[in-house]
């Protein structure tokens, strides 16, 4: 008998089960593809659409059904975006839900989503088309998150690259902390010069310090002094004993020769005096009430030995050659009185007024506290002859904002392992992180953190092309040479005011017209004995005791090299003019921020000795636009015409009287 | 009326001429038909018209061989479509894999498929060794076909290998990176091996660029010829039976030195073979291919797709970050069938790398040369071998072990980790 050739009805049964089965997983594939996320999102906004567009506007809208990408080739970009996003740049849809809203503020007119599509600005897998892929929130295998709203501003930091960008309030802080805790010491900081740094050198330093100061420093230097800008190097009490002794052993220079002061004729009234002539709180702090360019003296004489401050009021450069500290004019008997008063009033009370005799001649522990200089890094701020070729103690920080973080590197259980959060505590507690962190403790608040955290990860890893970075200009260094160069560097005009954006802030006047604004005779006299042109103001140039010749000097220079040829040319200027001018300085109202004789408000300068003062060019140029040479001023623009600038003019020349109504 | 049925007659028999010309047999209905069918058509000659019984059995072989063979199809279907889309230069090729996943239309079916059927190939291909080894399958007059199956084997994870690279992850930049190293640790040829496998020193866009041509042509082409020569030697040699019963002498008895065909008949070859007379055969031990042996394997096909499917929808394929040579993964893992090396490499590199991997190939080459006595065949674990399927079966779950314990078992610096505790 033959077998069937036909197959079994066992066969035909699994045949039929599972090509149904079969069939039930192919189209799966299908309604996977196009019940997508995206494409449900997009049909209802669709819906949305209907209801709040007019059937005109309808018929303009793009179609729907579609993926839709920005694609940014120089960045190798490509953002999805607005597949779900679809209402972004429409103003119909500011009231709509998420995820159709218009985008929020001014934003997308300054930065035009077809340049900058979504992710520069918030971060996320641009190339994702769902929400989970798209890293709303922090997916694995993608390191590069939507930022929340506290941290944007660093993407903003990655093209704006200057110190100070605008509307940035976290990240321009964050900048200025970097700048001032001096960061780019020990790392490699793009965008930090080391010019900000500022820490003495401590070649000297044996000269200068008491030792218990010196221990008491090393523990804590925020013990002594509650805004040092030294951070808590977390010391050892044998390491403090070694660096105390290898830094008093340093004694390159000594300081100026005091031997020939009588220091009992020294009277501290005087040197009282003689210290508020010269406005030393413009750039020191006593008792909470000072600048804060140069250290603070509220116990300065716990501090120093009185013979090295006599030589450093002498010459500071004499020990701190790039110091910003001017040098005084001042006799030798002031300098012993100001010093009187230093280490006599301004004294830390439980400290003993004699300082301990010590003496270190333990070459071991000198050497012990070398190793622990160098270890430390204490090089990197307090430049060290001998030590100038040691690299940067701290890695580069070259792309840190980009920087693989995983949980592994934090220490402490309870912490989101994210890039920000390790930041923070690197910077807030460097040594809870990793067990051998050499970083000091610098104590930072924890808004500093949090903006210098910001600040941080606006540092990434690709370059950017430069059509996408704006950056401030690089300045030019300013150091003058010749007799007006020394007197600069003398007085240390720089450290105040500035010549073509180089130099210090505190001044409000930089020197690049100032001879055509400035009359010579007054320059000259103002040199010798500065008087206050605002009265409100609390910061007033100090008087330097400088000499007659040192001040025509520095006036010839004025006048020669800093002037605006645009702001000369003679003018004339009759009576007839004045009298106008006069009209008008009532007409406008001048006084009520000008002062004039014997009466005026305080806002503006007195303009009583306009006449012996200022050049007339420059008071033309200044009424016609004010805003043109010192933007945010609060001169208005009065738009003057031409003539009634001059008449203005004319009338404040003829003013020449000081506030006392006194001609000279 | 007349007319319609005159042009529909006409129109019907165009229809059937138009037919004929392509299937020379039509849909067969005699069992001449059937037979005919099978060794008429282009595609369906490499089956035997008719086949024994037996020899159908699902237990016997498991259709593994079949299995690994339908893979190999997908895989060349939906890399070909993949193909489409994939750019084969860094950072190109990292965000191919991003737009497959996104933008293109069943694009993320599409990779998930090519990976988990890549990875099931492996498996199966190892399986289908121990297969046909468990069953005697490479005795004569199979030996050859046996070794043409390590080849196989060997181009199998070669194109495996080459393909992991393509995603250009951290997941296929590491593996790669270990897996060019362990290549790198042999002895004088080492640095050799290592270069002509990177076209450098470097996993950079060249290794890229030449993984890739092996991965889309070379190693395919290799396959493809020996699956040829594999499948032509199935065919010539037929599946492999247990001896049948003593069968009537005949002079020039040559009976044992080869273990009796299941074909009764030759097919355009000269035997010297003694055939089992046709006469003697059970009839009813033999059955025509179509349907019996044809449903069977598009049933197999079925539940391979119907698998592959499912997985691929359920289960996605890894990416993980685009590949930055300066961050190394703690631990870097080679691909998971290389994982057994790389455990016998934190041992020894020499002993690890080199000497095992060679000593396994070069064994299982001479498997059928070292062990010729026809004992056996036909059956699983027969008890003439049983010295010879214990030695198998313990190198095959070393072999196994070692792999898990570097999947599982081994954690950052390699150190050895408890899967639960991760």
């Amino acid at each position: 008998m033959r077998t069937p050739q036909r197959a079994a009805v066992g066969f035909h049964l699994a045949f039929a089960v599972l090509g149904v089965v079969f069939l039930a997983i192919f189209s799966w594939v299908f309604l996977k593809e196009y019940l997508t996320e995206w494409r449900t999102t997009q049909a209802q906004f669709d819906q949305l659409q209907r209801r709040v567009k007019d059937p005109h506007a309808l018929s303009l809208a793009a179609p729907l059904g579609d993926i839709r990408q920005v694609w940014l080739p120089d960045v190798d970009r490509v953002d999805r975006c607005t597949t779900c996003h679809l209402g972004i740049d429409d103003p119909a849809f500011a009231t709509a839900m998420e995820p159709y809203t218009t985008h929020p503020g001014t934003w997308l007119q300054t930065h035009a989503p077809d340049r900058f599509g979504c992710t520069i600005c918030h971060g996320g897998q641009g190339e994702a088309t769902d929400f989970r892929n798209a890293a709303h929130r922090p997916i694995p295998n993608w390191s590069d998150p939507m930022r929340p709203p506290e941290l944007m501003e660093a993407n903003c930091g990655t093209c704006h690259r200057e110190r100070r960008p605008s509307q940035t309030f976290w990240l321009e802080r964050g900048r200025e902390v970097i700048a001032n805790a001096g960061c780019i010491a020990c790392h490699d900081v793009p965008g930090f010069a080391l010019d900000d740094l500022r820490a003495p050198r401590l070649e000297s330093v044996g000269y200068k310090v008491r030792p218990d100061w010196l221990r008491k420093w090393l523990a804590d230097p925020k013990g002594y002094l509650l805004q040092a800008r030294m951070p808590n190097f977390r010391l050892e009490a044998a390491e403090i004993e070694g660096l105390t002794a290898f830094l008093l052993a340093q004694r390159e220079t000594a300081p100026l020769d005091s031997a020939g002061i009588d220091w009992s004729k020294a009277d501290p009234d005087r040197g009282r005096t003689v210290f508020g002539e010269a406005r030393c709180v413009t750039c020191h702090t006593i008792e909470g009430r000072g600048g804060t360019m140069g250290p603070e003296l509220t116990t300065v004489g716990s501090k120093v030995g009185r013979d090295w401050l006599f030589g450093f009021i002498k010459d500071p450069a004499h020990d701190q050659p790039g110091t910003l500290m001017l040098r005084y004019r001042f006799t030798d008997e002031q300098i012993r009185d100001v010093v009187a008063y230093l280490t006599e009033e301004l004294v830390d009370v439980e400290t003993p007024k004699t300082p301990p005799e010590v003496r270190y001649v333990d070459p071991k522990l000198v050497e012990s506290g070398r190793q622990t200089f160098v270890r430390h890094g204490c090089y990197s701020c307090h430049r060290f002859t001998g030590m100038m070729a040691l690299g940067k103690i701290g890695p580069s920080l070259v792309g840190i904002g980009d920087r693989a973080i995983e949980p592994t590197d934090f220490k402490i259980e309870a912490v989101v392992p994210t890039r920000s959060n390790w930041l923070f505590l690197k910077l807030r507690e460097p040594d809870r992180l990793a067990d051998e962190s050499r970083m000091p403790t610098y104590g930072f608040s924890e808004t500093d953190a949090a903006a210098a955290v910001v600040a941080l990860l606006s540092i990434r890893r690709a370059d950017l092309p430069a059509s996408r970075v704006t950056d401030q200009p690089r300045l030019a260094r300013y150091e003058p040479q010749g007799a007006f160069g020394a007197l600069v560097a003398r007085y240390r005009c720089l450290s105040c005011h500035q010549v073509r954006g180089w130099g210090g802030e505190l001044s409000t006047v930089p020197f690049d017209r100032i001879g055509s604004q400035l009359q010579h005779s007054y320059l000259v006299s103002y040199l010798q004995l500065p008087s206050a042109v605002r009265v409100s103001l609390e910061e007033r140039m100090p008087q330097f005791h400088m000499t007659r010749e040192e001040a025509e000097t520095l006036a010839d220079y004025f006048a020669d090299v800093f002037v605006d040829d645009s702001l000369g040319g003679d003018i004339q200027l009759d009576a007839e003019a004045a009298r106008r001018g006069e009209q008008l300085f009532q007409t406008l109202g001048c006084r009520g921020c000008h002062i004039v004789g014997r009466t005026g408000g305080y806002v503006g300068p007195d303009l009583s000795d306009s006449g012996r003062r200022l050049k007339p060019g420059w008071i033309e140029a200044w009424l016609s636009e004010p805003g043109k040479w010192k933007p945010g001023t609060l001169q208005p623009n009065y738009g003057l015409k031409p003539e009634e600038a001059r008449a203005l003019t004319a009338y404040l020349m003829t003013l020449s009287t000081d506030r006392s109504g006194r001609k000279p | 009326m007349s007319v319609l049925t005159a042009v529909g007659e006409r129109g019907l028999a165009t229809w059937r001429a138009v037919r004929r010309s392509i299937f020379r047999v039509g849909w067969p209905r005699t069992d001449k038909d059937r037979a005919a069918a099978m060794i008429s058509s282009v595609v369906l000659h490499v089956h035997p018209a008719k086949v024994q019984r037996h020899s159908l059995r699902a237990s016997y072989t498991l259709g593994l061989g079949l299995i690994s063979f339908y893979l190999f199809g997908v895989l060349i279907v939906t890399g070909v479509v993949l193909m489409l889309y994939y750019t084969p230069h860094p950072p190109d090729a990292y965000r191919s894999m991003k737009d497959l996943q996104f933008v293109v239309t069943f694009g993320l079916v599409l990779r998930n498929m090519h990976r988990w059927a890549a990875h099931a190939m492996v498996f199966v291909v190892f399986l289908h060794m121990c297969r046909v080894f468990f069953t005697g399958g490479y005795k004569g007059p199979r030996q050859f076909n046996w070794v043409v199956g390590v080849g196989l084997l060997l181009l199998t994870l070669g194109l495996s290998f080459t393909g992991y690279l393509l995603p250009w992850d951290q997941l296929a930049f590491w593996a790669i990176t270990v897996g060019s190293n362990i290549a790198g640790y042999a002895p004088w040829l080492g640095a050799e091996v290592k270069y002509l496998l990177l076209g450098g020193n470097v996993i950079g866009a060249g290794a890229l660029l030449r993984f890739y041509v092996l991965h889309c042509i070379i190693l395919p082409l290799l396959a493809i010829m020996l699956v040829a020569v594999h499948f032509y030697r199935v065919r010539k040699d037929g599946l492999s039976a247990p001896p049948l019963p003593e069968p009537p002498p005949v002079e020039e008895m040559v009976a044992g030195r080869f273990p009796p065909s299941t074909r009764s008949y030759g097919l355009m070859a000269l035997t010297d073979r003694p055939a089992q007379p046709v006469v003697e055969a059970e009839p009813d031990d033999e059955v025509l291919a179509w349907p019996h042996l044809l449903y069977r394997e598009l049933l197999l096909l079925l539940v391979v797709l119907v698998v592959l499917h499912a997985v691929a929808l359920l289960f996605n394929a890894p990416l993980e970050e685009i590949a930055d040579p300066t961050r190394t993964p703690n631990p870097a893992k080679a691909p998971w069938y290389f994982l057994g090396l790389q455990e016998l490499v934190s041992y020894s590199a020499f002993v690890g790398g080199v000497l095992v991997p060679t000593l396994m190939v070069l064994v299982l080459v001479l498997i059928p040369y070292l062990d010729p006595a026809p004992r056996g065949v036909g059956v699983w674990f027969a008890p003439e071998r049983s010295w010879a399927n214990r030695v198998f079966a313990a190198l095959a779950s070393v072999t196994i072990l070692v792999t898990l314990v570097g999947m599982f078992f081994r954690g950052p610096n390699w150190a050895w980790v408890w899967p639960w505790t991760q």
